[in-house]
């Protein structure tokens, strides 16, 4: 029997079925995905952290190395399990030449480096311990896969030449959001390159207990040992080597849950539109004695055999498509120790999916309860009851047209039930327009000072270079009596140290110079301008447990001084712990300068940046957008891309839940529509009273999205800014796009749908509904 | 006189197949300007067929049927649509009303369709229909406030509204106890008096013997037909009729 009720079911609602069951289908492939790759990520990034032994511990460091303070440290401390100081030798990127194209102009740190002695292997593609050969160079997997480098191909660095004899897994620098990439050469070569660039250390630790990171963190830093750099651990290198897949397995999970909630509104209104088509009938049922129980499980077969289906065939195209979602995984760590549970887990997590969608199917089977059997066979429907809108009256209404008065008059009534296609429309409205707005937000050149840049057209960076403080002057000059210049800025970072509340000390980077010549935007405060004042970032005004008002001392020139904090912003750049301030100090050490220039034109932007390069080779000379096209370029796109999907995905949704909603709007509303078909109503005034229904949703739920979006879509996107490093953002908003093309878009999708669900609505015959 | 409608051969199936079985078969009908006529026969004979097959809200498989002159085959659904709108008033057993709309928007939705410009109007003609069906306190009502003989005044004030050639009636005092049955034929008989014709389905044999004329319809056809003449209840004693009219249904084995 339940065979023949499937079969029927099917044949009468093929579209319908087949929509639901993609959705199911699509439901369970991606929770399916994520499952699988949740496994193999996690024991891949297991297999990869082993095999390379990467430190618990380490902290960079530029300056000199005082090796004998630091073997008496890692005598007396016993949390120590190896110890050893690596060191990698940053190279300008324009002398690493490929034979496709140089590194010059690169925003990541290249530098050279050997095999690790005791620990942090480079690995090859096998995950074994790379041995190299003099001549040889071992490149980031990154370059190879950006069709940078090929297996055999000649490189020139600084006059000598590599041949590239592979690809290196790094297990502590290979993320894109690491910002520097290790290239592997043998000892010999190292040596001969070691003029050619500048040497920061990588003094790592491996412990015996990872539970004792805190303490030994803390220790290293009381031990006053080499601190001139950022300090890295394992749950760190951990977490960066994860979020990328990590970002990409928690999207996969959002969508299938986006995609679950549709499949779960299709099933609803399909199968609210059977309940009102099968009113009498289910009636009868109960009057003659069957149990709700017995009469669920008919209309449950046919919601098992379609989920059955679904899951099955999500299952199936999760076992296809996870190899070409793993292939990232594993180039980057390799093959999961545990791979042969994904599928496992992938089965069972199917299954879930299955029963929540038989618990739900039974949820909204339990309507039946209320179906009175006398009202059924009575009036073959349900009897609701009006709920509202009984001031707005036919007798006094001039203004209206009959079938908008009756569209809107039925929204009125019937409140609850278009409560579930407006949430949809809300939510659709939300999703089109809070991802675009947050694109154009982050596109937007301004964006860059929420980072902790300021706003100029073109920025020389000096790093890694002697004489930072003579080269930035020289610059300076040339650029005093450039007329192409129209205002320029000298930013130069230099190592303080700060007097914490318990009397230690601890290193604060200060950027000194002019902050209101490119102002950045503040969190809190304003850029500093008096010599006893000074900016944090969010991160260092978090650290020390600082608001605006506080005062902190700093050492200066050897004297302390209090410094009072004016402002707090967001950054982004040098490990997001940074300090601005206006005082000068020429003895402190200078770590970098940034010279930041506006332009007369700043259409000559390519022209003025191409030619200081030429006369400044020791400078990192980028026009802004290049440097934001480098620094978030890619975040930039993908975002966009979302933007660009989620509206897709909004429009998708909102046409299909309407077209439902209609349909099931129609199955409900056949005797109305019969009594008024009866009295002279023609096909198209239905129409034209559902249209009126679908307007006034459309209206209400546009305006409602439109205004969460400006509200609570402008703080959930400064989350997902804030996870970028900026905590206070407002909206650049477009407006064409956001208030009227979206919407436009909306309207029409929702009205075609609405026309489309509706077409046959006058069709219902009289007689047959109306007859006695 | 002059005939409102004609029907003839009138062939209307159901089912499929072997199964498939002519409701009306060959019904010829002829209802005059201003006449009053009732179809009766037992359950499942065709009654209620016929009336929304001649009313226009059903199809008919093959036959014809002219109201006023026109043939309703030639007719667009929309047309179909205007005509029972502007010149047909329909009242059934059940109240058939909208659940959303209180009684007096009920009343002029129809009229409203063609007409919004003329609200004020259109709502004087409602109320003076309510007054003159007594059920004038119902104005701002929900339907739900309102008895069963008070929800078919109701329709029978939305029926006259368009000042129709001709209502149709199926089953009217169908769900209505006695006195209230009495209370709503009194009143179609008041409108009959205007010159209105009228065809009403009944199961009743005291209604029926209101009307002036009874068409008796067996197996989906016409099989007998049986004329009163015209009723005056300050004259004619009803149970004399009721008891005549029972007689000629037991010879057509009623």
């Amino acid at each position: 029997m339940y065979y023949r009720i499937i079969r029927n079911d099917i044949r009468r609602n093929k579209a319908v079925t087949l929509t639901t069951m993609l959705f199911v289908a699509a439901a369970a492939l991606l929770v399916a995905l994520a499952a699988i790759l949740v496994v193999n990520l996690v024991g891949a990034l297991d297999t990869l952290m082993t095999r390379a032994k990467t430190p618990h511990f380490m902290q960079m460091h530029a300056g000199e190395l005082d090796q004998d303070r630091m073997a008496t440290f890692v005598a007396q401390n016993d949390a120590i399990a190896a110890f050893q100081v690596l060191e990698f030798l940053n190279v300008d990127g324009a002398q690493l030449v490929f034979p496709t194209r140089s590194l010059a102009g690169s925003m990541q740190d290249n530098g050279f480096a050997v095999q690790g002695e005791h620990f942090d292997y480079l690995l090859d593609l096998d995950g074994n311990i790379i041995q190299v050969a003099d001549g040889e160079l071992y490149v980031p997997l990154t370059y190879m896969q950006d069709g940078t480098a090929r297996v055999g191909d000649t490189v020139r660095v600084a006059g000598h030449t590599f041949i590239v004899a592979g690809p290196l897994r790094d297990s502590q620098m290979q993320p894109m959001l690491s910002s520097s990439k290790r290239f592997l050469v043998s000892t010999n070569d190292f040596a001969a390159l070691k003029p050619f660039g500048n040497v920061e250390y990588l003094i790592e630790f491996r412990l015996h207990d990872m539970d004792g990171l805190g303490a030994f963190a803390s220790a290293y830093t009381a031990a006053g040992l080499e601190a001139n750099g950022p300090t890295l651990t394992y749950p760190l290198f951990r977490l960066v080597n994860g979020l990328s897949d990590g970002l990409m397995i928690a999207v996969i999970l959002l969508l299938s849950a986006l995609v679950l909630a549709i499949a779960f509104l299709c099933i609803r209104f399909t199968l609210l539109a059977k309940i009102e088509d099968d009113y009498r009938e289910i009636g009868v049922m109960k009057a003659i004695g069957l149990r709700v129980g017995d009469i669920k499980q008919i209309y449950l077969a046919s919601y098992a055999a379609l989920a059955a289906a679904g899951c099955l065939l999500g299952l199936g195209l999760s076992l296809v498509f996870h190899d070409p979602l793993l292939a990232n995984i594993r180039l980057y760590m390799g093959a999961s120790a545990n791979a042969a549970l994904a599928p496992l887990l992938g089965m069972i997590s199917v299954l879930l999916v299955f029963l929540a969608i038989l618990m739900y199917v039974q949820h909204v089977l339990n309507r039946f309860r209320q179906i009175s059997p006398a009202e059924a066979m009575r009036f073959g429907g349900a009897q609701e009851q009006s709920s509202g809108g009984k001031y707005f009256r036919l007798s006094v209404n001039k203004l209206l047209g009959v079938n908008l008065f009756l569209g809107m008059k039925d929204v009125l009534a019937r409140k609850t039930l278009y409560a579930t296609m407006l949430t949809v429309l809300v939510l659709a409205t939300f999703m089109t327009i809070v991802p675009q707005n947050l694109y154009h937000t982050i596109a937007a050149k301004s964006f860059i000072t929420y980072m902790g840049v300021g706003n100029s057209d073109l920025r020389l960076d000096l790093q890694q270079t002697d004489n930072i403080s003579g080269k930035a002057a020289d610059i300076a000059a040339v650029m005093e009596h450039d007329d192409a210049i129209a205002r320029f800025g000298v930013l130069t970072t230099k190592t303080f140290h700060a007097r914490l509340a318990d009397g230690a000390e601890q290193p604060l980077l200060v950027e000194l110079g002019d902050h209101t010549l490119f102002p950045l935007t503040y969190a809190a405060g304003r850029a500093p301008v008096a010599d006893d004042e000074i900016a944090l970032s969010v991160l260092n005004a978090d650290d020390l447990g600082l608001t605006v008002g506080a005062v902190l001392p700093v050492l200066i020139a050897g004297q302390e001084r209090a410094l009072t904090v004016c402002g707090i912003y967001s950054d982004v750049t040098n490990g997001g712990k940074t300090a601005k301030a206006a005082f000068t100090d020429a003895d402190a050490a200078t770590m970098w300068s940034v010279i930041s220039a506006e332009l007369v034109d700043p259409s000559l932007v390519d022209a003025t940046v191409a030619a200081y390069a030429d006369q400044f080779t020791f400078a990192k000379v980028t026009g802004l957008e290049g440097y934001i096209t480098q620094t978030y370029g890619a975040t930039i796109r993908a975002i966009g891309q979302a933007a660009l999907v989620a509206a897709g995905v909004a429009l998708t949704l909102s046409v299909l839940i309407t077209l439902l909603f209609m349909r099931m709007l129609v199955a409900k509303d056949r005797y109305a529509i019969a009594v008024m078909k009866a009295f002279g109503f023609t096909n198209a005034d239905i129409q034209a009273q559902y249209l009126a229904r679908s307007v006034c949703i459309l209206s209400i739920g546009i305006v409602l999205g439109t205004l969460l979006a400006n509200t609570l879509g402008e703080a959930l996107a400064g989350a997902v800014i804030g996870s970028f490093g900026a905590t206070s953002f407002a909206f650049v908003i477009n407006p064409w796009l956001a208030y009227l093309l979206s919407p436009l878009l909306m309207g029409v999708a929702t009205l075609g749908a609405t026309i489309a669900g509706v077409w046959d609505a006058g069709q219902i015959s009289i007689a047959e509904h109306i007859k006695e | 006189m002059q005939p409102i409608m004609v029907g003839a051969n009138i062939v209307k199936s159901f089912g499929a197949g072997t199964e498939r079985r002519n409701v009306l078969d060959g019904v010829s009908v002829r209802i005059n300007a201003g006449e009053f006529v009732a179809i009766m026969g037992p359950s499942g004979s065709g009654k209620s067929t016929l009336l929304f097959a001649l009313s226009g809200m059903d199809s008919i498989d093959s036959g014809s049927i002219m109201f006023d002159g026109v043939d309703l085959a030639r007719l667009s659904d929309n047309e179909l649509a205007d005509l029972r709108r502007r010149k047909m008033g329909f009242v059934f057993q059940q109240p058939t009303l909208l659940r959303n709309l209180n009684v007096l928007d009920n009343i002029m939705l129809p009229s409203m369709r063609d007409n919004r410009k003329n609200v004020a109007q259109i709502r004087a003609k409602a109320k003076a229909l309510m007054q003159q069906t007594a059920i004038e306190e119902l104005e701002t009502r929900e339907i739900t406030q309102a008895s069963g003989g008070q929800l078919q005044r109701v329709g029978i004030c939305r029926a006259l509204m368009s000042d129709p050639q001709m209502i149709f009636g199926d089953e009217p005092t169908g769900a209505l106890n006695s006195s209230s049955a009495n209370e709503i034929m009194a009143l179609l008989a008041d409108i009959h008096r205007t010159g209105t014709s009228i065809l009403l389905v009944t199961h009743d044999v005291s209604v029926a013997a209101q009307t002036e004329r009874v068409l008796f319809i067996f197996d989906g056809q016409i099989a007998g037909e049986y004329r009163p003449g015209p009723y005056d209840a300050a004259r004619d004693d009803l149970k004399t009729r009721a008891e005549a009219l029972t007689v000629w249904l037991a010879t057509m084995q009623f």
